[in-house]
């Protein structure tokens, strides 16, 4: 295990844009943990409800506000730095439990077979084919308002079924490996043979996948809370975004407009990087070739 | 007659689906807590009013009662009047629908266009600065995050050049003149359609170009390429006679498969452009509890991209026997 | 050499497809800078695209505001002294205790295909509302028993009861032409749903007989409407005022976003914005020497409400003293810019004839320690207790913690429901500052901003909330709102009574106000409901944001500030091309 992870370190190290996603992934993480310091400083830096005695309109970057203020007189930094740690709970928990849910829907398609399959794979075909944007909108009028949790469970509903097809294609060719067989003759129920034999194979494959998910679910946020349609009450870079453009102050305010839009550009593109370092990495075939053509 | 019976097949298969997708938004809709007339806040709607206003819309019956009503004038071509506009919703689509398919279709066959030109470059100069440079290109712009590209292009190109108009697909002075023909109100269409053109351009551009060029890479090897070269022929023949063509066809696929994703873009640009198409409209639909119009909007987006991919599948089964079973 | 193979044909063509594109977006732009615009139409841009253009169903601001430039009403207000006046009548209203009877004049007037508005027009209106029960206007023609039209310029109304809104409500309703609805009140009847079938007629040529008539209308992009020949107005001394319209049209231009809207405005693509600026604009707008800012009053009132069905906020004492919390100082400097008034009383000053001036004014004048101290005095009298009192024995004011009821049990967290800050930055932010102010008193208040469609949502149909900040942004002139935010019957689901306030003193003045035919006797009786309202708070009343609105310079002169802002009826009579 330890060998094979040394290995696949030094391919990933040699990639350039494996190594600027990991830099860029790191910034943004240390933003994220660095979005507690501001309000603990002063109350007035608080992304949400943060009132500046002084000020109460959108200004210009100054020595009290890094980036200046919103509309309300809110500190723009600290709002950026609220939507990172926003940005990785939303990417992460979304893109886990659709992980979640697409392994276990894969497994148990790819094992079970006939029946359950065809209904399964039915199933993802249908969700994979929507436009998960429009749907979570549509569903966000059905409950009138999302907390962010809510998006978070939607959008992972909507994500499972690119990665079970996959994992039932593993499945499938894991099915028919003598080390099955045994355990099938051992008496192993379906459940065990499924989780504990089958899952430690296909997980590295997910795990991949999951970078993927991870961007899809953030962009999807973003683009929800720039629609007008996310939590009210969370601070996340496409709340920002929507904030700026429907209180008219984008031909204003320069500061206020681009921040939030290079951090969702940048995170997305992180984890791009990042994802096409790992597939190299796990996938012999994509490896870079020799420089000679 | 094996292929008949798969596109028979597959057929049966999108219209089930469009129905159980249909059954579900509708009982989702009439779950829902909102209900339209309670956002209309008059201080002159008593509530006797707004309960008149609910029996007329029809929504205190019975779930099931409203579905089979539903699913009847569904069939009979009523789709139902929207609550907030008072208009048969197949009018509002009907108005509505092409200028989604112009912006987006135009943007499609662009971004498509330019993405094998530019892959085809990039692979032919693997590994030296043009590659590396187009790729990282492709890589950045397909990142951008899209409503924010919008705004940033509206406010350099619109607001601070002037170049372009800042919203919109026409403006009343060219439609309202009596003399202005056809090619006045065409040109001025175009003019509205620059901005949210390049915008959609720029965010799909790079997939095809990156799908491209990892195409051509795998053409390249095979083994007819290594003849063409062996008979003699031109490089750039090899390239773009022999290669290209044929690995165009993955992209052409990775179209109709990537229609969720471009149509979730065609929606913001709608919206931050407010070009009056069904993506637009579905968003200010949904913000209003705007039921029967949101469902249809979204029906037939999801109508739309079913047939997509039943035609790209057909397309597949009939070019590559395996695939049908 | 080789002629041209496939692929340089390609290349060419393409190439050629690029330079015509360029070609023809050049010539566009030329073509659309050499297009010149009548000299005479006024451009107008409007923030949404009207709904509908058919009177019933029109809901929505936008719609009503078109609608308004077409059908009219039998009386409307004075721009200066906001009192009715005879606008499609001819004379004040003549009314008969006895029979409890209206008789009104009608003046010679026309609609926009040629034929006469007669009182059969007017009574068709009428009968018209109460059959089908429009939403909106039916409670306002349901107590009318009786129409009568001896001639046809005279009508008369005989009423059930008597009723003070008569006049200033139900003679203000836009009058339809008879013509124009008869065969679809026919249809309509047929079917099992009149109303609905009535609320969906799209209204492709509506009748008007109002200064403008509609001339097209493309669905999306903007509504052009033409000066009505036969408009009743022209050449007419009324109130003074020598009527036109001397525009030949106006032109709504639809724009998604204020920002569009304001930037064709300093280009010169539109005469007027109608809409109100928000803060953000003004100073740019202000430098600009193309444009004017006209500064008015709008009957509106935002104010902060409270579920008085539910314990803390059942206690009266309670709620006066989050009254006295409120730094009203602070929301109109600093939220509102400074472009707002203060609110005292549920009736906006601005309606100086209803409003009193004699309500109890919490907290009015003190700083903030002052209101601490005031707000803790209240409360503590009442029985409440503090882990951490906010003002100390010595009677220094600090961080008070963990307020008690006066049972003995802590408070409970409880929320404040606001819009979104998109929606509605003044009021989210509202909601911000209270709950920093409550927790100054050590009160557990946490401000929720939340989807507007789900929060009405709340607040009137499930009567689910804690305490909430809304606002009506236009309020009729006519105070009997007043009567229906607090009546004990209009708490029900989707009424009125949001708050839950039930007082039966109130509901007998607030009845006797509602048929007190004579002005002066009503007007003590609402005066006394708005001290009661007050003294009892179950709404706090929080502002009232004065309107901003620009206009192009130059181009057109007229305009008639009036409440409510300068797009009105009289400016669109009385705008000269300059």
């Amino acid at each position: 295990m330890l060998a094979s992870f040394l290995e696949g370190w030094s391919i990933f190290r040699q990639n350039l844009l494996g190594k600027i996603g990991l830099v860029l992934l790191i910034i943004f993480a240390l933003m994220a943990v660095c979005s507690y310091i501001p309000p603990w400083i002063n109350p007035m830096y608080n992304p949400m409800t943060g009132v500046d005695p002084a000020i109460t309109s959108c200004t210009p970057p100054s020595l009290r506000h890094w980036l200046g203020t919103d509309f309300m007189g809110r500190d723009i930094l600290s709002q950026l730095l609220a939507g990172a740690r926003i940005a990785f709970m939303v990417g992460i928990s979304a893109a886990v439990m659709s992980i979640v849910l697409g392994v276990s829907i894969g497994m148990t398609a790819g094992y079970m077979g006939r029946f359950v399959d065809t209904l399964l794979m039915r199933l993802a075909d249908m969700i994979m084919v929507m436009p998960t944007l429009l749907v979570v909108l549509l569903l966000s009028a059905v409950f009138g308002q999302l907390s962010i949790w809510t998006i978070v469970l939607i959008i992972a509903l909507f994500r499972w079924p690119g990665v079970s097809r996959i994992i039932r294609g593993q499945t499938l060719s894991l099915k028919q490996r003598p080390f099955i067989e045994a355990a099938k003759v051992a008496g192993a129920s379906h459940f065990r043979i499924i989780f504990v034999h089958i899952m430690p194979n296909v997980l590295p494959l997910a795990f991949l996948f999951m970078t993927f998910r991870v961007t899809s679910a953030i962009i999807t946020e973003a683009a929800l809370a720039f629609l007008g349609f996310g939590d009210p009450g969370t601070v996340s870079w496409g709340m920002m975004l929507q904030w700026v453009w429907k209180t008219g102050h984008m031909f204003q305010a320069p500061y206020w407009l681009l921040p939030p839009g290079i951090c969702i550009s940048l995170i997305t593109l992180s984890f791009y990087m990042l994802g096409r370092a790992m597939d190299e990495v796990l996938d012999p075939r994509l490896r870079k070739e020799d420089q000679t053509d | 007659m094996e292929l008949r019976r798969y596109i028979a097949r597959r057929m049966i298969q999108v219209i089930i689906i469009f129905f159980v997708i249909l059954t579900v938004l509708f009982l989702l809709f009439r779950w829902a807590p909102g209900d339209p007339v309670s956002m209309m806040v008059d201080p002159d709607m008593t509530q006797e009013d707004a309960e008149i206003l609910i029996v007329q819309l029809g929504l205190d019956q019975p779930i099931g009662v409203q579905y089979f009503i539903y699913i009847k004038n569904f069939f009979t071509g009523h789709f139902g009047f929207s609550f907030h506009y008072g208009e048969p919703v197949v009018d509002i689509i009907w108005n509505r629908l092409p200028n989604t398919i112009l912006l987006f279709t135009t943007s499609i066959i662009l971004s498509a266009f330019v993405g094998v030109f530019l892959g085809k470059i990039a692979s032919w100069h693997k590994g030296k600065k043009t590659d590396s440079l187009m790729t990282i290109g492709a890589l950045v712009t397909h990142t951008l995050f899209l409503p924010w590209l919008a705004l940033i292009l509206i406010w350099v190109f619109g607001y601070k050049f002037g170049w372009f108009p800042i919203n919109g697909m026409i403006s009343e002075e060219v439609w309202l003149d009596p003399e202005a023909g056809f090619i006045a109100r065409a040109i001025d269409v175009m003019y509205h359609m620059v901005l949210p053109l390049f915008t959609l351009f720029l965010i799909h551009f790079g997939a095809y170009l990156l799908i491209m060029r990892s195409s051509m890479l795998e053409t390249l090897k095979e083994d007819y390429i290594l003849t063409a070269r062996a008979k003699g022929l031109e490089e750039k023949v090899i390239r773009d006679h022999h290669a290209a063509p044929n690995a165009a066809l993955p992209v052409v696929t990775s179209v109709g498969l990537s229609l969720a994703f471009s149509i979730n873009g065609g929606a913001l640009t709608e919206t931050v452009f407010t070009w009056p198409g069904i993506g637009r409209e579905l968003v200010s639909s949904v913000s209003q509890n705007d039921y029967p119009l949101a469902l249809a909007c979204f029906l037939m987006i999801a109508g739309v991209v079913l047939v997509s991919n039943l035609v790209v599948d057909v397309l597949y089964a009939y070019l590559d026997p395996r695939i049908r079973y | 050499m080789p002629c041209m193979n496939a692929k340089q044909r390609r290349s060419s063509c393409r190439w050629v497809l690029i330079l015509a594109c360029a070609t023809m977006l050049i010539t566009g732009s030329l073509f659309i800078a050499s297009t010149a615009s009548a000299a005479n139409i006024l451009k107008m841009g409007l923030l949404q695209e009207p709904k509908t253009l058919n009177v019933w169903r029109a809901s929505d601001r936008w719609s009503r505001k078109v609608v308004g430039l077409m059908y009219q009403p039998l009386y409307v207000r004075d721009p200066e002294t906001l009192k009715l006046i005879p606008w499609l009548a001819a004379e004040p209203p003549q009314f008969d205790e006895k029979t409890l009877c209206y008789t009104v004049k009608i003046r010679p007037a026309k609609w926009s295909d040629g034929t006469e508005l007669t009182s059969e027009d007017v009574a068709f209106t009428a009968r018209f509302i109460n059959e089908f029960k429009v939403p909106r206007y039916r409670s306002k023609w349901n107590f009318v028993k009786k129409i009568e039209t001896p001639d046809k310029h005279t009508v008369k109304f005989y009423l059930k009861e008597p009723k003070a809104i008569f006049v200033s409500r139900s003679l203000t309703t836009p009058i339809v032409q008879k013509k124009e609805w008869t065969k679809l009140a026919e249809e309509a009847r047929k079917t099992k749903k009149p109303l609905k079938r009535l609320l969906n007629e799209k209204i492709k040529r509506p009748v008007s007989s109002g200064p403008f008539v509609l001339k097209e209308w493309r669905q999306g992009t903007f509504l052009y409407l033409q000066k009505n020949k036969y408009f009743f107005g022209t050449g007419k001394k009324i109130q003074g005022r020598l009527l036109g319209p001397y525009i030949d049209g106006v032109i709504f231009k639809i724009y998604g976003t204020s920002d569009a809207s304001i930037l064709s405005l300093k280009k010169g693509s539109i005469d007027m914005f109608w809409w109100g600026i928000q803060p953000g604009y003004i100073e740019d707008l202000r430098a600009n020497p193309d444009i004017e800012l006209f500064q008015n009053e709008k009957s509106a009132l935002y104010y902060m409400g409270f579920n008085v069905r539910k314990a803390p906020f059942k206690d009266v004492n309670l709620r006066r003293a989050f009254a006295t919390l409120v730094d009203e100082d602070f929301i109109i400097k600093r939220i509102l810019q400074g472009y707002g008034i203060r609110m005292y009383s549920i009736v906006p000053p601005g309606n100086a004839f209803w409003y009193c001036p004699d309500v109890p004014r919490y907290g009015e004048g003190l700083d903030r320690e002052a209101r601490i101290k005031k707000a803790f005095g209240i409360l503590r009298d009442a029985g409440y207790t503090w882990e951490v009192p906010p003002v100390d024995e010595s009677g220094k004011v600090v961080n008070g913690e963990g307020i008690k009821l006066p049972d003995g049990k802590p408070m409970e967290k409880f929320t404040i429901l606001t819009p979104p800050a998109d929606y509605d930055p003044h009021r989210a932010m509202c909601g911000m500052m209270m709950q920093e102010w409550l927790r100054m008193l050590g009160v557990p208040a946490y401000s929720k901003p939340m989807a507007f469609g789900a929060l009405l949502q709340q607040v009137k149909v499930r009567h689910d909330f804690d305490s909430f900040i809304l606002g009506y942004g236009s309020l009729s002139l006519d105070p009997d709102y007043l009567r229906n935010f607090f009546i004990s019957t209009n708490d029900k689901k989707r009424g009125w009574n949001m708050s839950g306030y039930n007082n039966p003193h109130f509901d007998k003045i607030a009845n006797e106000s509602a048929s007190a035919m004579n002005r002066d006797k009503r007007r003590s009786l609402i005066w006394e409901m708005q001290k009661i309202i007050i003294g009892d708070v179950p709404y706090i009343p929080l502002y009232d944001p004065k309107l901003i609105e620009a206009v192009r310079k130059g181009r057109f002169t007229g305009w008639v500030q009036m409440l409510g802002g300068v797009g009105n009826l009289w400016s669109f009579c009385q705008l000269k091309p300059m």
